[in-house]
């Protein structure tokens, strides 16, 4: 039935499904369980509900869960070790498909086509046939693709899941007892008890593991829109897992409706690529936007991967576009591409469309719409990964457990949406991708400076993971594709094993989370204090670990990109001061939970360490958050150190990146000397440039040259930086030199502003919330004053000519009766029943309408047929 | 057998009916076994259905070699009529039907031939849906019955009954016996209202009573003015001798721009697949298109010589052309219109809608989960089955401000049920939101590629049907928590999850089936819509996307603000118990299944529904 051999990508099918098995099955056995458990005393349901354990939680969900996401880890790897080998053959095949003799170009073409079917695949899920043959026409896929990008994702998500999966086995052990009682939660005497939901916790995080690898499974937007809503759910399920607090359910409205606003605009953007180009998979949507890079015969276009824009003149057959990089339309290339040569698309040509066009004819679409899509697709980013204006809901989203603040609201969830706008890079246009990098540079500044005031452990993380993504957006918007996802996997190591050693502390000081009650704990916990130490200086940006590689690179990418481009300097300034704030805020936390004396002997006298099942994931997330960066094997280069391009994974990922990026960003140094020397046997350039080749390829010294170029300079500034941060950090909270307090006393307005989050929540509430509600009520009395009063009105009024009707009756023509006489006097009788029951005369009415209606239908009818 | 789908389609209207005539004879104070009787007649019901839906699947769809397009033809009423028809007139008329029709799933009896009204059944892929989803509900509400104590028998008789009329309604293609069936399942609603509701029962089954009325009534007179038209170049005379014409002689006689075969009476009909015929004509006509009725037949007398058959003609064109007359636009927009308005009272839609609150909070439980799973789609069906093909002309000249009111259902429908605070009128006000979505696939009808088209049609049946599963649903679990608790403010609930888990796992469920949450079946119907609506209108698109804020608003603050929190008052509450269960269940699995397959459903119901789109598609289309 699964045959790896020839479809070796379905292992990471079968590790997407494991936990939605686990899920399934524990979901099943709950409901039965439920089900017997309101069954009467002593009737067989009830005896088997007590023989399968009764009202103590069950350990087995969890041991469960924890199977399906280790056994999904360990399909990921063998499929990621498969799929490097796999393209290992690709290239050699590849060089031989371009440069070998003719018969063994076929046979390697073959080959080619064989090995690349190892990792794609798809089913429908919804066709509906198109007018003239039902076996085409329009379809909402599911299916898989497997490049570098998603098979490093599926490494991380499983890897982190997994060790957070243990940690939670220590963490929620509370949840293992009959009766739990929240002391945050007050009930009729003393705190609230509730009984333990252990299993439920798992069964949710199964259906997250589940939702999230689907969302780096899918080879189309349709799969991602879907997941994206799935890991929605499950973030809101487990934000709220407390959910006896009020706190708690108000933080899992917020966080899904918040991201329902970014949904809204996802599902704009999806409209508009649905109807412009018929299908969500990603690889056809780019070969329609983009240029192909070469042509038939191999030769390179001059508009390599880029959005060719034009003027369309013409109408109907005749219809054409005429290429101007600054033209209102978009050259939609055919969905099947024949054969044909490089000429065909250059700088000022132009091309036949079509309004609808057939597999192998052009189209076009009006570019301001791409620009909408890309925007509204980024939108649906901006909720999800919690950036500005849209970031309001992940601080609040740590009332959760603290294991799901580390896998869900760190490492892996709030990353989709820096995933999603690596994976749809192609479809952005500049404007687009401008917007990404300001968004992400406001957003890493505004949550940084909130970070420096908070006092609860874990929103001083909260607050990093928004600073830190905001990085990520930065670093794509200006160029530095693989620099953002670069960060994005160091950062999950690095920022899971922040939230876990928070959660070790939470948990080894009775769920204090409050900073200032903290201090002095390392004696206490020195393997949490050791790895927190760890993570710390790796997200610092100290030389050597994780998170210096990735942010080093991303700063380097945004000083090329403000070099080239000065007016955006501050995309620039905002990441380097932002380094220093980090490092502040970061050694900030750790100075106050675990240097100093205690300043709250209570906390610190029942302080412990966590146990070993909690402190065993710590330490490896460690060793990931120290070296995950580092260039493999690990002295292939001679400084690791201090080369922060040696980076292993980093090699990995430039693989997977689109060539859309060095169209829009041009090539980077490496690239660019190999091609000046012609040395590049790749796709590109076949042989050395000469004469105006060699003018054209200066035109390609852009951002990314110029990144690399400064990255020296750009990594000493930002070194320099981390050490003021770390300086400053010393001095107020280890040396003591200044008090904080006292800074916050001279600036009262600064301090206020920052810990009210700048006044973010306050503002959506008087601009969207209230006047939500306000609106809903005057529906509401628009129902009930209006429409409402008017039908009850015109029955009133309807009943009251009744009555008069009835009166007349009476009157007039019981008058007339009384003539009649006896005759009639059973007649009158039987009129007075028409003013008994109102219903009745107003049917009446209708009818009688009906009839003259119908008669005055009539006439013209037959009067003239 | 002689036509087994006539017996089946009957059978699986009338059997309700027996089961009630059978009710008269149970002893007074045999209540449990009259319940047991009347769920017994559902479950008969539901089987039947369940026959005729295998049956019809195989017969129609399944067994068919040949290319797809051929079973996407097969899958229209209209063509598998006019194959009867000719099958039947061959043999000599309707009763000499044979076992070679047995398979078509259209059957017709002369019932008062005096007016040319026939008992005439039919399916397609659209009232089977319809037809099974009404089944499974009277099904699980007659379960959800039980708690009923009140005058049993009477209940029992009126649900079965209309049951009988909701069930008529799908399946009957003439327009009178459509008529018929609609009025009989007012009647039974009024009186279930109005003597087992609540407090102001009174007020809210006159209110409903009297809306529905105004549609009937509207629906009525449009019934008199297609009657009342002479259709008699559509339905022509036989040629005597048929054997010795030639091919093309047969196919010019029974064209309708033709003089040869038209009858010298007037001919009238309440035949909803002929006039939908004749409707297209129309539209033809008005867009004076080549190839209309009314340029053939001109063409054809300019080239007549026999001077009788010019003066056919010629009346025939002062047919065609008679001021206010059927083929004029202002009459099909007026009849459009009193058809829309009729049925989107039904639907409802905003401003029709406000019986539909009274009526829901007054209804007691069962009654809820019928009138919002079966008897709002009613209003989409008839738009679906008759407004818009007996009038595509005004239908795709009105279809942007059809599309209008389904964005303001939806939106309004929405923010009214989040300021709500009875759980029931919430629900109901939900329902108004989600019916919009139905009206928007229905009517984005597209200058240029029909595919978007057929996306949103689909997407609205797709939606009714997820929509009865959910509404019912949710109409059910407020009853069930209304049992305990009796009240129903949003604002007292609270930690009902602690006394109830069970309980509130479902009903977690189903709101947020309701939310559109992907894999389940609200996803899929709004998602079809949505993305069929930017083609349309890019306004109207936004719109559209930004109801799903406001969606996930209400369904989660309700959600909050009954389940989540803690609350003393309730704990000792049991939670839902087995015959509840029972009905849930289904409802649950289904709202599950239909989400993650939504093939099931589709892949037998979409030849049907982009068969009509691609029909009514063409007439606009090649117009320009």
């Amino acid at each position: 039935m699964l045959d790896f051999a020839s479809k070796p990508g379905l292992l990471f099918v079968v590790a997407t499904l494991l936990p939605l098995a686990s899920f399934v099955l524990i979901l099943v056995a709950f409901a039965i369980r439920t089900a017997l458990r309101s069954s009467p005393e002593g009737s067989i349901g009830q005896q088997l509900y007590q023989a399968s354990g009764g009202d103590v939680p069950s350990r087995w969900p969890a041991w469960l869960a924890t199977a399906a996401i280790g056994l999904a880890f360990v399909c990921s790897a063998t499929g990621f070790v498969w799929f490097l080998d796999d393209h290992k053959q690709i290239e050699s095949l590849e060089e031989e498909a371009r440069h070998g003799k003719a018969s063994d170009r076929e046979l390697a073409h073959e080959k080619l086509k064989e090995l690349e079917a190892h990792w794609v695949g798809s089913i429908d899920w919804v066709r509906l046939g198109a007018s003239d043959d039902p076996r085409q026409g329009l379809a909402l896929q599911l299916g898989f693709r497997i490049d570098h990008l998603s098979a490093i994702m599926f490494l991380m998500v499983t890897l982190v899941a997994t060790l957070i999966h243990l940690f939670s086995l220590g963490y929620m052990a509370e949840e293992k007892q009959l009766h739990v009682e929240d002391h945050q939660v007050h009930g009729e005497e003393g705190h609230y008890r509730r009984r333990g939901r252990f299993g439920r916790f798992f069964l949710f995080l199964s259906l997250f593991c589940f939702s999230m690898l689907n969302l780096v499974l899918a080879d189309n937007l349709f799969q991602v829109f879907v997941s994206w809503e799935l890991v929605g759910i499950c973030s809101y399920l487990l934000i709220g897992f407390y959910f006896e607090r009020s706190s708690a359910s108000n933080a899992a409205n917020k966080a899904f409706i918040t991201n329902r606003i970014g949904d809204a605009g996802f599902v704009i953007g999806l409209m508009i690529v649905w109807t412009y180009f018929g299908t969500f998979n990603f690889q056809e949507l780019f070969s329609r936007v983009r240029a192909p890079v070469q042509d038939s015969h191999g030769e390179k276009l001059d508009l390599a991967a880029q959005i060719v824009r034009g003027n369309v003149t013409g109408e109907g057959k005749g219809k054409k576009i005429i290429f101007d990089p600054q033209g209102p339309e978009v050259l939609l290339f055919p969905r099947q591409r024949g054969h044909f040569h490089a000429e065909w698309i250059t700088p000022g040509g132009d091309q036949d469309v079509r309004d609808d066009p057939k597999e192998r004819q052009f189209g076009h679409m009006p570019y301001w719409l791409l620009v909408a899509a890309g925007l509204g697709i980024f939108l649906g980013c901006v909720g999800k990964s919690a950036q500005f204006p849209l970031h309001v809901w992940l601080p609040d989203a740590m009332e959760g457990p603290t294991p799901v603040s580390a896998l869900i609201h760190a490492a892996t969830m709030v990353a989709a949406g820096v995933y999603l706008v690596g994976r749809c890079f192609p479809l952005f246009t500049a404007e687009v991708l401008l917007v990404i990098a300001y968004t992400g540079g406001i957003t890493l500044f505004v949550a940084a400076t909130i970070a420096v005031v908070m006092r609860d452990i874990k929103r001083v993380l909260a607050y990093s993971t928004v600073s830190q993504l905001g990085y990520m957006m930065l670093a794509l918007g200006v160029g530095g594709w693989v620099a953002g996802l670069f960060h994005l996997l160091t950062h999950a190591f690095f920022k899971a094993l922040l939230f876990l050693g928070s959660g070790a502390v939470i948990y080894g000081c009775h769920h204090e989370q409050d900073l200032l009650k903290m201090g002095g704990l390392y004696p206490k916990m020195k393997i949490t204090a050791l790895t927190m130490l760890m993570a710390v200086l790796a997200i610092s940006g100290i030389p050597g670990f994780s998170g210096w590689y990735s942010k080093d690179v991303i700063v380097a990418q945004a000083m090329g990109f403000a070099s080239v481009h000065p007016e955006h300097v501050l995309l620039f300034l905002l990441p380097l001061v932002t380094a220093g704030l980090t490092t502040f805020y970061m050694f900030r936390m750790w100075l106050l939970a675990f240097a100093g004396e205690p300043r709250d002997h209570h906390v610190y006298e029942h302080a412990h360490e966590a146990p070993g099942i909690m402190t065993g994931p710590l330490v490896v997330l460690a060793v990931f958050s120290v070296g995950v960066a580092w260039g493999w094997p690990f002295f292939s280069s001679a400084f690791p150190f201090i080369d922060s391009e040696s980076s292993w994974l980093e090699h990995q990922l430039h693989h997977a990146q689109p060539d859309a990026v060095q169209a829009s960003f041009g090539l980077n140094k490496a690239e660019w000397e190999a091609a000046r020397d012609g040395r590049l046997s790749g796709q590109y350039f076949g042989k050395p440039p000469i004469g105006p080749e060699l003018a054209e390829l200066e035109k390609q010294k852009k951002e990314r040259y110029w990144a690399e170029e400064y990255s020296h300079l750009a990594g000493n500034l930002a070194l320099g930086v981390v050490i003021i941060g770390l300086v400053f950090a010393f001095a107020l909270y280890y040396y003591r030199v200044l008090d904080p307090a006292e800074g916050e006393a001279q600036f009262p307005g600064i301090a206020r502003f920052l810990t009210h989050k700048w006044y973010f929540d306050e503002l959506y509430s008087a601009l969207i919330v209230q006047p939500a509600l306000l609106v809903s009520d005057w529906c509401k009395n628009i129902d009930t004053r209006c429409i409402d009063w008017l039908i009850d009105n015109s029955a009133a009024i309807t009943v009251r000519v009744a009555e008069k009707d009835g009166r007349f009756d009476n009157r007039v023509i019981d008058g007339m009766v009384n003539l009649f006489a006896t005759v009639a006097y059973g007649v009158g009788n039987w009129f007075r029943r028409w003013q008994t029951g109102y219903l009745r005369s107003y049917v009446l009415f209708l009818v009688l309408a009906a009839v003259g209606i119908f008669v005055i239908l009539s006439y013209f009818i037959n009067a003239t047929g | 057998m002689q036509e087994y789908d006539l017996l089946l389609m009957s059978l699986v209207i009338f059997v309700p009916s027996l089961f009630a005539f059978g009710l008269l004879f149970f002893p007074r104070g045999y209540e449990e076994a009259m319940r047991w009787w009347t769920l017994a007649g559902t479950a008969l019901t539901l089987g039947l259905s369940l026959c005729a839906f295998i049956s019809f699947k195989a017969t129609t769809l399944d067994n068919l070699t040949g290319r797809p397009a051929d079973i996407r033809t097969r899958a229209q009423l209209e063509y598998r009529a006019a194959e009867a028809d000719r099958l039947a007139d061959r043999k000599g008329g309707p009763e000499q039907r044979t076992d070679k029709q047995n398979d078509d799933w259209v059957a017709r009896r002369p019932w008062i031939e005096p007016f040319n009204i026939d008992y005439y059944l039919g399916t397609d892929g659209i009232s089977m849906a319809l037809v099974v989803m009404t089944t499974v509900l009277s099904f699980l509400a007659m379960i959800a019955s039980w708690n009923i104590t009140k005058f049993v028998r009477g209940y029992c008789i009126l649900f079965l009954v209309l049951e009988t009329g909701m069930l008529g309604v799908f399946l009957s293609l003439d327009f009178f016996l459509f008529f018929i069936f609609w009025e009989v399942m007012l009647l039974p609603m009024y009186f279930l209202i109005g003597v087992w509701g609540g407090p102001r029962r009174e007020y809210a089954a006159i209110k409903f009573f009297l809306y529905t009325l105004l549609g009937g009534v509207f629906m009525l007179i449009v019934i008199l003015a297609f009657y009342f038209t002479d259709i008699r170049d559509f339905k022509k005379d036989k040629p005597p001798d048929e054997q010795n014409l030639s091919k093309e002689a047969k196919e010019r006689w029974y064209e309708p721009w033709s003089a040869e075969g038209t009858p010298k009476e007037a001919v009238h009909t309440f035949d909803l697949v002929l006039l939908a015929h004749v409707g297209r004509e129309a539209s033809k006509i008005i867009d004076s298109r080549d190839d209309s009725v009314l340029v053939r037949a001109r063409k054809a007398l300019a080239e007549e010589k026999d001077s009788n058959k010019q003066q056919i003609l010629k009346e025939k064109i002062d047919r065609l052309t008679t001021k206010w007359g059927f083929f004029t636009s202002e009459f099909q927009i007026a009849t459009f219109l009193l058809l829309f308005i009729g049925f989107a009272i039904k639907l409802p839609m905003v401003p029709f809608h406000t019986w539909l609150p009274d009526a829901h909070v007054e209804a007691p439980t069962p009654i809820s989960m019928i009138l919002a799973g079966v008897l709002l789609k009613m209003g989409g069906y008839g738009i679906i089955r008759i407004a818009w093909p007996i009038c595509p002309w005004a239908a795709k000249e009105l279809a942007w401000y059809v599309a209008l009111f389904g964005i303001i259902s939806m939106v309004y429908g929405a923010f009214t049920a989040m300021a709500q605070t009875d759980f029931k009128k919430l629900v109901a006000y939900s329902s108004v939101s989600h019916m919009g979505y139905v009206l928007l696939g229905v009517a984005v009808w597209p200058t240029e590629n029909n595919q978007f088209w057929s996306w949103g049609m689909n997407g609205a049946m797709f939606q009714m049907i997820g929509h009865g599963v959910t509404s019912a649903g949710m109409f059910f679990l407020v009853g069930v928590i209304y049992d305990r608790a009796h009240h129903r403010n949003l604002n007292n609930f609270r930690g009902l999850y602690e006394p109830m888990p069970l309980y509130a796992g479902i009903s977690a469920v189903i709101f947020f089936a309701a939310m559109g949450l992907p894999g389940m079946c609200g996803f899929v119907g709004e998602f079809m819509v949505v993305l069929a609506t930017w083609n349309f209108s890019k306004a109207f698109a936004i719109l559209a996307a930004l109801t799903v804020i406001l969606t996930a608003g209400y369904v989660l603050w309700t959600v909050q603000r009954v389940f989540l929190g803690t609350n003393p008052a309730y704990k000792g509450y049991r939670d839902i118990d087995l015959r509840e269960l029972s009905c849930a269940i289904p409802l649950v699995v289904f709202s599950i299944l239909l989400g993650v397959l939504p093939g099931l459903l589709l892949s037998w119901m979409e030849p049907s529904v982009t068969g009509l789109v691609d029909t009514l598609y063409r007439l606009t289309a090649s117009a320009k």
